[in-house]
């Protein structure tokens, strides 16, 4: 059987099933005197390429926790007020819909409680109109009430099981392209906030958090991998083309300079305009 | 009476592939049990996670994008009776970063804390199965 990736949200009730079983067993003990030592390197070529799985879209709120850590950050410098309400086909509405989860994160990072559940409503919208409005239903009414109880933590589990629930239902409704639209749409605009706050107050270590080759090739392989219709809308073209300036800029193992961040805030600011015309 | 065999082939065909799916699910389920300490220590669980089979004594390399200054577990399961699983994390040189690692029976975990972002591996092993394949999942979490 064909490894893959799975959806959390259908694991819930074998979850509470699992826990009566293993409730007993001491978690984090070291490691078992029958284990074998890992040994501290590996030749990594060993492994053959069918054997490397991609890798899995990290969410905004992973590497805005890792830039909170760095020093005092305005996140409510960031945040859109309002969301555009052009539609353009589905993979505009998919974009845009990745897009507005990510604002998300970055309204949980600013504790901003009214504009994470204006951000809930945004999401409903953005999923009515592309059919996947029951999918996202109890998700949205949670990250609602969640944001009124300032439950942070439980708004990022609600984001991220929003935007898994809806590239799942795309998944099955065979229309991958769209699924794969979500993460690049959310990627983007992470990526816009992120290069606008490291350009704030530059450092290095702020910079390095936009060394992410993996990611930017993997988007590039999708996009390069969808159907000549869907390569031919403008606003994929325009997406793959962005994505296209940035992959050399991302791809490299020297320190990422501020010119660089500056040439990566235009790309993908460019590419959220593109995306979600006529925002604030 | 066609229409009640193609019925009844059919309801056989679906039945005997829900076992294998069920046991990748449960091995999920073990992986996410295996997290449960570290959500109560301020981690967040992501909703993307791995699963598969694998034949004993074979592993698999997951390549995965680190944060520097995040802290990530990654907890794996299986819910095959007497197998032994492992994983490791190692940078893109082939080193070993994990700063914490377990193994017990059908569950293991690995702590990293990044030095540097950018891409590392994820290897999970089946050590040693009763079974031809050993189905498999692993979850992360991140604080």
């Amino acid at each position: 059987m064909a490894d893959r990736f799975i959806n959390q949200s259908l694991m819930n009730k074998l979850f509470f099933g699992a826990f009566a079983l293993v409730a007993t067993i001491p978690f984090g003990a070291p490691l078992s005197s029958a284990a074998e030592i890992p040994p501290a390197k590996i030749d990594l070529k060993a492994f053959p390429a069918t054997e490397v799985d991609d890798v899995v879209v990290p969410v905004p709120s992973e590497v805005f926790n890792a830039l909170d850590k760095l020093g005092t950050v305005a996140w409510r410098s960031e945040l859109r007020q309002s969301f555009t309400k052009q539609r353009d086909g589905r993979p505009q509405i998919a974009l845009l819909l990745g897009s507005v989860i990510a604002d998300g994160f970055l309204a949980v990072q600013a504790q901003d409680g009214e504009r994470v559940k204006e951000i809930g409503r945004s999401v409903l919208e953005l999923a009515r109109d592309i059919n996947v409005r029951e999918v996202v239903l109890a998700h949205c009414n949670s990250i609602i009430e969640a944001a009124d109880r300032r439950d942070w933590k439980m708004v990022r589990k609600e984001l991220d099981s929003t935007q898994q629930d809806v590239r799942r239902a795309m998944d099955q409704l065979k229309d991958q392209e769209l699924s794969q639209l979500v993460s690049i749409g959310g990627w983007i605009r992470g990526t816009e906030a992120l290069t606008a706050l490291v350009l704030r107050d530059f450092s290095a270590d702020r910079a390095e958090l936009l060394s992410q080759p993996q990611l930017v090739g993997l988007f590039g392989r999708q996009l390069d991998g969808m159907s000549p219709r869907m390569k031919g809308h403008t606003l994929v073209g325009k997406i793959r083309a962005g994505l296209g300036e940035a992959r050399p800029l991302i791809n490299q193992d020297a320190a990422i300079s501020k010119t660089t961040v500056e040439r990566l805030n235009v790309i993908t600011r460019g590419l959220v305009k593109a995306i979600s015309p006529g925002d604030s | 009476m066609k229409t009640c065999r193609i019925l009844l082939f059919s309801l056989l065909a679906l039945a005997t592939s829900l076992p294998l799916l069920a046991t990748v699910d449960d091995a999920l389920s073990f992986a996410l049990e295996a997290m449960t300490p570290y959500v109560k220590e301020g981690f967040t669980t992501r909703e993307d996670t791995w699963g598969g089979d694998l034949p004993a004594g074979t592993s698999k390399a997951i390549s995965q994008q680190l944060f520097k200054g995040n802290e990530y577990w990654f907890t794996m399961g299986s819910d095959v009776k007497g197998a032994t699983i492992s994983v490791h994390v190692y940078d893109r040189e082939g080193n070993l970063v994990e700063a914490e690692a377990w193994q017990r029976d059908t569950f293991a975990g690995a702590l990293v804390k990044p030095k540097r972002t950018g891409s590392y591996f994820l290897i999970v092993k089946i050590e040693k199965s009763p079974l031809e394949r050993t189905p498999w999942g692993l979850v992360y979490a991140y604080r």
